[in-house]
């Protein structure tokens, strides 16, 4: 792996006696684009808050570029924030409130002006320097909160959900422009996010969080294509994860029990398992099987390309299929009964090694 | 149904339209109030400074004369006593501002907001007390022989008979008016978004420079509001002097008690309270100017 800028190591803090990040190891990779994703108390922002500096860890190490954060306040860090809400200072022009880092490190007018005018350039914003921040659009207000980071050239930029506040279109629109101004400047970006379509976007590595703890770690195709627990399919937004027990295994096979029917996989699991989440893309739910599992489709909904049907199973679990819309060999109304099945192949088995 | 509710929605709504009771209750009687407490005591006021005093009765007469105001402005003893009352004014304020700020911002800002309420209690507290009470307070406190003298007089050098100088003046102006000015700060500082301070100090800036940048900047409408509120009731305070303040110390607000109550010269005294009240109204709208509050949260 490349070298990382940012080591983690055994992050621990708590709030009072809520443990908001509970021993979590990472490194972040060198110029890459890094999402913290989870749901809303997972610990993602509190990790990011204690990267930049703005919270200090009860236990364990933060290093930046190898070398130890300890309690260093976020003016003595080479970080930089975008805030959720961009925290722009009101009071100044966006001129200003991007020159505001430089001015700082005592850089001269001359040079001030020159970087400002470069970033207001990289961020489609030339002409705007003199309003003041409230005069432009949310959109707009957010490149200026991205300049302002970024024209210090932290070694890292930590974004805390930038686009929260856009509405749909115009956060999509973002998230391209993020990604590109990312691969331009080549700075590390760690964001964090709650909305899984925009990590998928945008990121190079995808850390999910929950309960304070990395769930799993990978590039966007991993995650999404192979979640290793349930928490990690479900929040990934896999529309079927069905509850399996574990039938019998040997060293190279196991077979699963899924409601009232078996089915063998082709590949051992670990030890302790004894139950499992299956996760089927929906796509991946064969219907109209000679022999499988017995159903009742209970709904019905078009979605353009495909037709999706809810089937309920003899056990009561509601299995969600998609086929091509236009298919004939599978058009059913609701109330009708059929076989579905799946093949060992196109499905993704999460042992479970904590139950019972 | 529908047409029932429709019809019962549309009769008072008729009835307002007719006779807007809500309207004239809820505007007219703060109309009222200003008029009745507030113009036409300036009026009257006004009216009288154009009066004058029959030489021979010694009673007020009717009549239309700038003499009062003549007098007022040309005099030395009143132009300096107008400049000596903003001097003691401006350097209250200027005091009360060191104080008033690290407590209001203290509150506001850094107290976690449990905590605000009571603490603004305490700084509220004294208000319960009158004004003239706390000021008699100090005279126990300042004179010689009094608490301060008794306590830390054995310190060379120290002034420790305070009473009837210019310092025992500003000290009961700081005492007794302070809180009106911590709260308008309060309210500030407690508006002030805590992200700021961290993109501040994010972006580089030292603690010190944090504030300099961009906590005082965005509490300055507190600060102004503050000086405005303090400023005011200090700059015609009367009691204040009178109580704490050798005859060096006598500012505008006690010529102006001593023409209506000692000199019975209603008509002069009435023209020294138009001449202050336009002196204040001055210095605080050029103060607004300067300060440009508009420029940080306008529009």
């Amino acid at each position: 792996m490349a070298e990382s800028d940012v080591s983690i190591r055994r992050l621990y803090k708590r709030f009072g006696n809520l443990v908001a990040v509970d021993h979590v190891d990472l490194e972040v990779p060198s110029g890459a684009f890094v999402t913290f994703l989870g749901p809303s108390g997972c610990g993602k922002t509190t990790t990011l808050r204690m990267i930049g500096g703005f919270e200090h860890p009860d236990s364990g190490q933060i290093l930046i570029k190898g070398e130890e954060m300890g309690n260093r306040p976020p003016h003595r860090r080479d970080t930089s924030m975008v805030f959720q809400n961009y925290a722009l200072f009101p009071h100044m022009s966006v001129a200003d409130n991007i020159g505001f880092g430089l001015r700082e490190r005592k850089v001269p007018k001359s040079e001030i002006r020159e970087r400002v005018q470069r970033m207001l350039e990289l961020v489609e914003l030339t002409g705007r320097g003199d309003r003041k921040p409230r005069q432009l659009s949310g959109g707009q207000q957010q490149r200026v909160a991205l300049a302002r980071s970024l024209v210090i050239e932290p070694t890292v930029l930590l974004l805390d959900e930038p686009l929260g506040a856009l509405d749909l279109q115009l956060r999509k629109q973002m998230q391209i422009e993020l990604k590109r101004i990312q691969q331009q400047v080549g700075i590390t970006f760690i964001y964090v996010t709650h909305d899984q379509e925009e990590a998928l976007t945008m990121s190079d590595r995808i850390v999910v969080m929950n309960d304070g703890r990395v769930e799993q770690e990978g590039d966007a195709e991993e995650i999404f294509e192979n979640p290793r627990t349930r928490f990690v399919a479900e929040f990934m937004g896999a529309e079927n994860v069905l509850d399996a027990d574990v039938a019998d295994r040997d060293g190279s096979s196991a077979r699963l029990r899924i409601g009232t029917r078996e089915l063998t996989l082709p590949k051992a699991l670990p030890d302790g398992a004894r139950t499992a989440a299956v996760v089927v893309r929906p796509e991946k739910v064969r219907m109209d099987v000679p022999d499988g599992w017995r159903g009742t489709v209970t709904d019905r909904v078009y979605k353009g390309a495909t037709m999706s049907y809810l089937i309920r199973l003899d056990d009561g679990t509601i299995v969600n299929a998609d086929v091509a819309h236009d298919d004939p060999a599978h058009r059913h109304d609701v109330g009708d009964e059929m076989m579905i099945a799946f093949r060992p192949e196109d499905i993704v088995v999460i042992p479970d090694t904590k139950g019972a | 149904m529908a047409t029932t509710t429709t019809a019962q929605a549309a009769t008072p709504a008729r009835q307002a339209r007719n006779f807007p009771t809500a309207q004239v209750i809820s505007l007219g009687l703060p109309t009222l109030v200003v008029l009745l407490f507030f113009v036409l005591p300036i009026v009257l006021i006004g009216i009288y400074s154009f009066y004058s005093i029959n030489p021979e009765t010694g009673l007020m007469q009717q009549d239309f004369t700038w003499a009062n105001y003549e007098r007022a402005l040309t005099s030395p003893i009143y132009r300096n006593i107008f400049w000596r009352t903003l001097g003691i004014a401006a350097l209250a304020t200027g005091i009360a501002l060191l104080l008033a700020y690290p407590i209001g911002y203290f509150i506001g800002a850094v107290v976690q907001p449990k905590y605000q309420g009571p603490l603004l209690l305490l700084v509220l507290i004294p208000f319960w007390t009158s004004y003239i009470i706390r000021t008699y307070a100090w005279i126990g406190i300042l004179q010689s022989n009094g608490f301060l003298d008794s306590v830390l007089g054995w310190v060379p050098g120290l002034p420790t008979e305070l009473l009837y100088s210019r310092a025992a003046v500003i000290i009961g102006f700081v005492h007794v008016f302070l809180p009106i000015m911590i709260l308008p700060i309060y309210a500030s500082a407690r508006n002030l978004d805590k992200r700021y301070i961290e993109a501040a100090y994010d972006l580089g800036a030292s603690p010190v420079k944090a504030f300099l940048r961009v906590v005082l900047p965005l509490t300055m409408p507190g600060v102004v509001a503050g000086i405005v509120l303090f400023f005011i009731p200090t700059f015609g305070s009367f009691v204040t002097p009178q109580f704490l303040g050798g005859t060096g110390e006598q500012m505008v607000g006690n010529i102006i008690s001593e023409q209506f109550k000692e000199a019975f010269n209603w008509p002069f005294g009435a023209a020294l309270s138009i001449i202050m009240t336009l002196v204040v109204v001055v210095a605080v709208t050029l103060f607004f100017r300067f300060a440009d509050v508009e420029e940080i949260y306008g529009s």
